[in-house]
């Protein structure tokens, strides 16, 4: 299993100050929340923990190697990302989109094989897309999407997964089983950082917050330590009421 | 399109890759056979039999393999080498309306031969020129594209765009301020058809190395459709696949310009009605561009230089009025 | 069957030795600077332009005349030859299946390409563009060296040099008359002295009033031709008449020409390509000349 450590790090979000170098790391089992407003640069620190943007300052380390000095291919077998935007100029079909999770564990001259395909099916089946297999893509709805996406991730099976706002269209079922996917994934050794904007969903399936300002501030730690009403309604600009519900926190935006 | 896509036995992307590609090369076969086997001069079944067999009269053997052959052969290479171009320029700029000409590489191609044949020179050096022309146009437009910014698709279409207009405008100013002796074999140039075509030899050789390039790069082009930062997370080195596309796509139009000067059409029709028909896997895609393009433009030209013979239609005219219809109706069939 | 064939063609390429030794070898040099020999006078003679084709005929050489192209009408006998496309785009096969023993090429009017072609068949191509009147009465000549009908072409060649040389001499102490020539107009285009019209007019006493411009066929615009301020103005064109292009210029009261009536047309298919109805031509546009003396 892997382990992701950003050192000294700041995130390069353009016209904004410095603020607070993350160091910080990410473990096998650990499933991290990134917290904070519109503009915070959730999306950003995501892309730039995967290496697909410099940081201004410090660097990125997958398994103790600065990110930079790895190929994309050997980061691509330990980093799964969910994007939060998709472009599909081409049509493609649901079962050739999951494939393509294939990609970096296969040479150049490989087709995908059966075991490949196998890999594809059980993880748009686990995402409940499986009946889908032969639409195309721009065809379906925006949760389905979602589902595809992830299954995408699953199929390329890598050890640490960076999510940018995974339970976006979904209902509600289908929120928690992602969830649920997630915490199941991080249980059986990987690791997981996600940004969310659901409080509620971080209180319930997270183990650690990270806390992003617009300013650029940050503060990061177990969750029960972050997640305080004072902290969270500075964080929003909003005030919460504070209640608990099946053991665990949940968090209401009053007028 | 479920309907096609099953009778060509492409169901899924990862099995059947060799149906489609196997029925393209019989049409691609059949093609050149007719292209061969006739003219406006009539050689009958077994006279041409006759020639294949390397006998025959004179006069049929000329016909056959001393015009039509290489004529075919011409054609055939030229619509290979566009269409694969537009495939991927289209994968390039991840927009379905890219062709080979859109970056501005038949502008630069055109302002290099000119140019030489303003300088009275003549041949291989005509062709020479127009093919550093293009590559000059390549570097240009990828060099501005990239400037102090970011580089994006939208912004190399739109300098590729402005680029080809300025070529145009340089063009046009060549033409205005050329004697008149040397305006005629300009105009042709710039007509482009596979009557003025040469020796079919170096387009083919391109046409094969890059279709075998394409098979190790196909399923990283169909990351790349995705998306630049899908397939960066996907584990594809985006910049180095994205020059080695736009480069081998440049030298795809560069030739097939100083072949046939430009035609339009196949480079951008091509790879649509394949990937309305075989979905969108380049390692299916792109081989299967280079043969139905090659057929396409073998057809059209057969129809140029028969259809009202002698007179000789440009083979242009003859692409688009095959082209077009053929492709609103795949368009309007397709969800 | 296949014997019989052999035979044929065994016979056909026996042919033309049989006739070199009958006939000596011809030799002609062509408007590219090119020696062209044949080894017997050309039976089948394929002529790629319009003018190509009047010439050849000229040098008594019509009944020759196996190939023509587009627009090839004079003399009227050249219609029913078989046409082998345009002059831009050649019908490759049909040329090649006519089997033409001489090529006649137009340098700036063929495609080089095709023409080199044309070569590589092993058929030898005779490139032509006269500039000028020695020019035309040089290539009858020549074209009658390589066809065979040497005196016919002679004779021809001396009618037109004696035609022309009698223009120059009736109209050389002429009072000169100031023209614009007309060969367009949308957009207007003239010509300058370089051209054979221009050389027609200087012939018969008219100064072109555009004669110094670089370019072969100028663009021009309506002011320039309001400054030039010529005396007369002959229209040229596509067809036969263009009363029109004239009544353009009758908006412009000021203009000498429209004041003196000098408003010509003259049928352009007698002067517009490089042979000997030049003579014919340059008549006609003396002619006119005379009569806008006659308007002084």
């Amino acid at each position: 299993m892997s382990r992701l450590e950003a050192c000294e790090l700041v995130i390069d979000v353009p016209g904004r100050g410095d603020g607070r170098a993350l160091t910080l790391s990410l473990e096998p089992g650990q499933v991290w929340g990134v917290l904070g407003p519109n503009g915070a640069g959730k999306t950003t620190l995501l892309h730039t923990l995967a290496g697909l943007r410099a940081p201004r300052r410090g660097t990125v380390r997958l398994d103790g190697e600065p990110l930079a000095a790895l190929s994309r291919r050997r980061v691509a077998r330990a980093l799964g990302l969910v994007f939060q935007e998709r472009h599909d100029g081409f049509p493609a079909t649901v079962r050739e989109t999951a494939l393509i999770g294939r990609h970096p564990w296969l040479s150049p001259w490989q087709m995908e094989g059966g075991e490949d395909v196998q890999l594809a099916e059980a993880a748009l089946a686990r995402l409940d897309v499986a009946h889908l297999g032969e639409r195309l893509v721009n065809t379906l709805s925006g949760g389905e999407r979602q589902r595809l996406a992830i299954a995408t991730v699953l199929t390329q099976g890598p050890a640490i997964w960076l999510a940018d706002e995974p339970t976006n269209h979904l209902d509600l079922h289908h929120q928690t089983a992602v969830m649920a996917l997630l915490a199941e994934q991080a249980a059986e050794g990987r690791a997981v950082l996600m940004c969310l904007h659901d409080l509620n969903l971080a209180a319930r399936w997270c183990d650690r917050v990270l806390l992003l300002y617009p300013d650029g501030e940050a503060c990061w730690g177990p969750r029960d330590t972050m997640l305080v009403p004072s902290v969270l309604e500075r964080l929003y600009g909003q005030r919460l009421a504070t209640t608990t519900v099946d053991g665990a926190p949940v968090f209401v935006p009053v007028r | 399109m479920h309907i096609v896509r099953h009778a060509l036995g492409v169901t899924g992307s990862h099995r059947g890759l060799g149906r489609p590609i196997g029925v393209l090369a019989l049409a691609a076969l059949a093609a050149l056979t007719l292209a061969v086997g006739i003219g406006s001069v009539a050689v009958s079944p077994g006279e041409l039999w006759a020639v294949a067999t390397g006998q025959g009269e004179p006069l049929s053997r000329t016909l056959v393999l001393e015009l039509r052959l290489p004529r075919a052969l011409s054609a055939f290479a030229t619509g290979g080498l566009l269409a694969l171009a537009g495939a991927l320029m289209q994968v390039l700029l991840r927009n379905p309306l890219a062709d080979p000409y859109v970056l501005g590489l038949s502008g630069g191609a055109a302002v290099g031969a000119l140019a030489a044949m303003l300088a009275g020179l003549g041949g291989a050096l005509i062709t020479g020129s127009a093919f550093a022309g293009a590559l000059l146009s390549t570097l240009l437009v990828f060099g501005l594209a990239h400037g102090t910014g970011s580089w994006t698709p939208a912004r190399l279409l739109l300098t590729g765009v402005v680029v080809a207009a300025g070529w145009g405008a340089v063009v046009t100013l060549m033409l205005a301020v050329s004697p008149v002796e040397r305006l005629p074999g300009m105009l042709y140039w710039l007509m482009g058809d596979l009557a003025y075509a040469r020796s079919p030899l170096l387009p083919s050789m391109l046409l094969v190395g890059v279709c075998l390039l394409a098979i190790p790069l196909g399923r990283s082009l169909n990351v790349l459709a995705r998306g630049a930062l899908q397939a960066a997370a996907l584990g594809v080195a985006v910049r180095p696949l994205e020059w080695t596309i736009y480069l081998a796509a440049s030298a795809l139009t560069a030739m097939a310009v100083t072949t046939a000067g430009s035609i339009g059409f196949v480079g951008l029709v091509v790879p649509h009605m394949l990937r309305l028909v075989l979905g969108n896997d380049q390692r299916l895609i792109l081989p299967a561009c280079a043969l139905a393009g090659g057929t396409l433009l073998v057809l059209a030209d057969t129809l140029a230089r028969t259809i009202i013979a002698p007179e000789q239609l440009p083979v242009g005219v003859i692409t688009a009025l095959l082209g077009v219809p053929t492709f609103l109706y795949l368009l309007y069939r397709s969800r | 069957m296949m014997s019989r064939r052999f035979l044929i063609a065994l016979a056909l390429s026996l042919l033309p030795m049989a006739a070199s030794s009958a006939y000596a070898e011809v030799c002609a040099t062509d408007d590219a600077e090119r020696e062209v020999c044949l080894p017997a006078p050309a039976e089948r003679i394929a002529a790629l332009s319009p003018g190509a084709t009047e010439l050849v005929y000229a040098a008594g050489a019509g009944d020759k005349v196996v190939a023509v192209v587009d627009y090839s009408d004079y003399p009227p006998e050249a219609r029913e030859v078989p046409k082998v496309g345009s002059h831009t785009r050649l019908d490759m096969e049909r040329l090649a299946a006519l089997r033409p023993a001489l090529v006649i090429g137009w340098v700036t009017g063929n495609p080089p390409e095709q023409l080199e072609t044309v070569e590589s068949l092993g058929v030898p191509v005779f490139y032509l563009e006269p500039r000028s009147f020695e020019g035309v009465a040089s290539a009858i000549e020549r074209l009658g060296e390589l066809a065979g009908t040497r005196e016919v072409a002679r004779r021809e060649a001396a009618r037109f040099r004696d035609g022309m040389a009698e223009i120059h001499e009736r109209y050389a102490d002429r009072s000169s008359v100031r023209v614009f020539y007309q060969v367009w107009d949308e957009p207007l285009m003239t010509i300058n002295d370089e051209h054979l019209i221009g050389k027609v007019l200087s012939a018969c006493g008219g100064v072109n009033v555009f004669g110094d411009l670089d370019r072969l066929v100028p663009r021009i615009d309506d002011a320039s031709v309001l400054a030039a301020d010529p005396e007369a103005i002959l229209a040229g064109g596509m067809g036969e008449e263009n009363r029109q292009w004239l009544t353009h210029w009758e908006q412009y009261p000021s203009l000498t020409a429209l004041r003196r009536d000098n408003l010509f047309f003259v049928p352009p298919s007698l002067i517009q390509r490089p042979t000997p109805r030049l003579l014919e031509g340059s008549r006609l546009f003396c002619e006119k000349l005379e009569k806008a003396r006659a308007h002084r």
